[in-house]
């Protein structure tokens, strides 16, 4: 029993490294019908390996379509999981809205830290590049989001940042909402000076960050 | 060749795709293209690609993807679409030199060979953040070092004691930067070096805010307008292209991929190494590209990682050195600021792969530089000695290997070192390194000549 216990799990977390979202489906669909408790799956094998998943980027062995195929993999799971868990006792899921500031077209790292962040379990909104603050701040409420994610490479849409905090002041929405910044050009001083809640130096730290942030960590 | 005004219509006539959909449809693209030609990084890496087939393929994966799949604008979010023959009569009718400067300081930037036997073109510096108190003195001291060809603007925060925010500063911000470049070029008796506007931002207010022939950019001088990475373009840089070339300037273009991104591992980012390039020139006229193959875990997660990124690089400098008219520099980015040893050792081997690769030398920096903290002259000049003490050696690409690996072998368990700002390392008054920073960079000459380069 134990064995076959183990055996499904490795099936899901096999699927989920193997980016392949029908498998995963397949996989999940298979340990609800074993009567394994879903939450603690989601809990244990499914953040397991979405940790995984994110060292295996770092290590170089992955790539960002990687992240994408095994994001899409993990909410397959997940959805499907999800289905058995009771209203009221599913944790919610943690919500980013990130994107690169006005006015700045650069969106590797940003789209290497929302890759990280979904397939470490968060739900994240990929606004693009050049996103307006007023985007940031309408989206981040639509989607009722934890978090605002902001990038920027160039010294000249550093000020942008600060104007996504500065607009959230003044809606009286800052508390709402935790702000993580990040680029190329962008300091912890420059995190203070602005009144951001965190900031990443790298991809890790983002994601570290964010976690820490949202309660993950 | 296709005219500017050829692609400024099909960024709108294109078939409409979401930018995931492209995103992924690029990685399936890439992965169906190496395995079509059967690119394979060798199990065992030598530090140079010896292997000429493979960089024919390398081409025709590249050309096979453009003419197949195309360019992404990210203004329109359509695909511009080139046929085959489109793509291989820009490539053919493309120019493999670019004069530029003026009077006595006029100079051709040209396309060098794998283990050619001349001296390379040098831009030495910028594309980094200084502030305007230290901008022009920065300018005057790069324009003084013999062999620059050109020089590329710099980037800062606040002008005038404002802070550039909002388009109507950029503009201005762009203005003030064609002043201090122009000034540092006159005070180093350059007066006509060519200069390049580096984009303080890629909005077309602040691109065209330079063009003047007075006191801005002249019809001799540049413009870097770069393709984004996983081939995207964006149409305020294709109207910067399509005005600044009436006007008369060249432009040039960041054209180097990563591997990790949507390309995909190393096999990936050879073919989108070799592709970028030639979408550059088709879709903003850049003869002048700066390319090769980075590692993601040197640009965004702050590692030293050389292999197989430098493998990579070479074969992506031989198939364009190769195969097209591409005029190719390479970036010397090393992932330690200045000041440091292992600034200096990432230095020199990215410059012996300079020489080896036929790739100009560009723009030595630091890859995550902070305001003034970026790069000083000392690492530009010692870029170009070592790429002309490895020319001098008459080193081939196994000699160069060899070099690069001992080198390398000092890397080894070393993290990245922030480096220190330039007035803590170098001055700029006296032109020289600071006493401790020139001990560091004549004990490392004194190595590299005793591995085998020739310092003359």
């Amino acid at each position: 029993m134990v064995a076959d216990r183990e055996k499904l799990l490795e099936a899901l977390a096999e699927a989920i490294l193997a980016c392949d979202a029908n498998q995963a489906a397949a996989a999940a669909q298979a340990i609800l019908d074993a009567g394994l408790d879903p939450i603690e799956v989601l809990n244990t094998t499914v953040a397991r390996t979405a940790n995984e998943v994110g060292d295996r980027f770092e290590s170089g062995e992955y790539f960002l379509p990687h992240l994408v195929l095994a994001g899409n993999a993990i909410e397959a799971a997940s959805k499907v999981l999800q289905t058995a868990v009771p209203t009221g006792q599913l944790a919610a899921k943690k919500v980013i809205v990130i994107g690169t500031v006005e006015g700045d077209m650069h969106s590797l790292g940003k789209n290497i830290v929302a890759m990280m962040l979904r397939a470490s379990g968060f739900e994240v909104h990929d606004l693009g590049v050049d996103v307006k603050s007023g985007t940031f701040i309408q989206r981040a409420q639509e989607v009722k989001a934890d978090l605002i994610g902001l990038s920027c490479l160039m010294t000249t849409t550093l000020p942008y940042q600060r104007e996504v905090i500065e607009d959230l002041q003044a809606q009286g929405l800052r508390d709402r909402f935790k702000v993580i910044i990040g680029g190329g050009p962008v300091t912890e001083a420059w995190a203070e000076e602005i009144g951001a809640d965190g900031y990443g130096r790298d991809v890790t730290e983002a994601v570290q960050v964010a976690r820490a942030l949202t309660g993950l960590a | 060749m296709l005219s500017l005004l050829d692609i400024a219509e099909r960024t709108q006539t294109g078939p409409k795709v979401t930018e995931m959909d492209w995103d992924m449809g690029l990685f399936r693209k890439m992965t169906e293209l190496t395995q079509r030609y059967a690119i394979r990084a060798p199990q065992d890496i030598d530090w140079f690609n010896t292997d000429d087939d493979l960089a024919a393929r390398a081409f025709q994966a590249g050309v096979d993807f453009l003419s197949e799949a195309g360019v992404y604008c990210l203004s329109t979010g359509r695909v511009v679409q080139c046929t085959r023959d489109e793509v291989l009569t820009a490539i053919r009718e493309a120019p493999d030199r670019v004069e530029m400067g003026e009077a006595g300081d006029r100079r051709v930037f040209r396309q060098h060979q794998v283990e050619g036997r001349e001296p390379l073109n040098v831009c030495p510096g910028h594309h980094a953040p200084f502030t305007v108190d230290l901008g022009p003195l920065v300018v005057e001291s790069f324009a003084r070092i013999p062999r620059t060809d050109f020089l590329e603007g710099f980037n800062f925060s606040s002008v005038d004691g404002r802070e550039i925010y909002g388009l109507p500063m950029e503009a201005y911000a762009v203005r003030r930067q064609m002043d201090y470049l122009r000034a540092g070029i006159c005070k180093a008796g350059r007066p006509g070096l060519a200069i390049v506007l580096y984009p303080i931002n890629t909005r077309i207010g602040a691109l065209l805010a330079a063009l003047d022939p007075d006191y801005g950019l002249r019809r001799t001088d540049g413009m870097l307008l770069s393709v984004l990475p996983d081939l995207k373009m964006e149409h305020d840089l294709l109207t910067a292209a399509i005005v600044g070339h009436e006007y008369g300037l060249f432009t040039l273009s960041g054209s180097f991929s990563i591997v990790g991104g949507f390309c995909g591992g190393i096999e990936g980012a050879i073919i989108e190494g070799v592709v970028k390039p030639i979408v550059a020139m088709l879709v903003y006229r850049d003869y002048i590209n700066y390319v090769g193959v980075e590692d993601s875990r040197g640009v965004s997660l702050q590692r030293i990682a050389f292999q197989p990124a430098s493998w990579a690089r070479s074969l992506v400098f031989q198939a364009l050195n190769t195969y097209t008219h591409t005029v190719s520099m390479a970036w010397v980015i090393p992932t330690s600021g200045p000041g440091t040893e292992t600034n200096l050792i990432e230095t020199a081997i990215r410059s012996i792969e300079a020489q080896i690769n036929g790739g100009n030398l560009y723009a030595i920096r630091h890859s995550r530089a902070q305001m003034n903290a970026g790069q000083t002259p000392l690492e530009a000049e010692w870029m170009i000695e070592v790429a002309d003490a490895t020319l001098r050696a008459g080193l081939d690409r196994a000699g160069a290997g060899r070099v690069c690996r001992a080198l390398n072998a000092r890397l080894q368990g070393r993290e990245p070192e922030p480096g220190h700002p330039i007035g803590e390392c170098y001055d700029l008054l006296r032109h020289r390194p600071l006493p401790e920073y020139e001990r560091t960079y004549r004990t490392l000459k004194d190595e590299l000549a005793s591995l085998g380069l020739d310092f003359g």
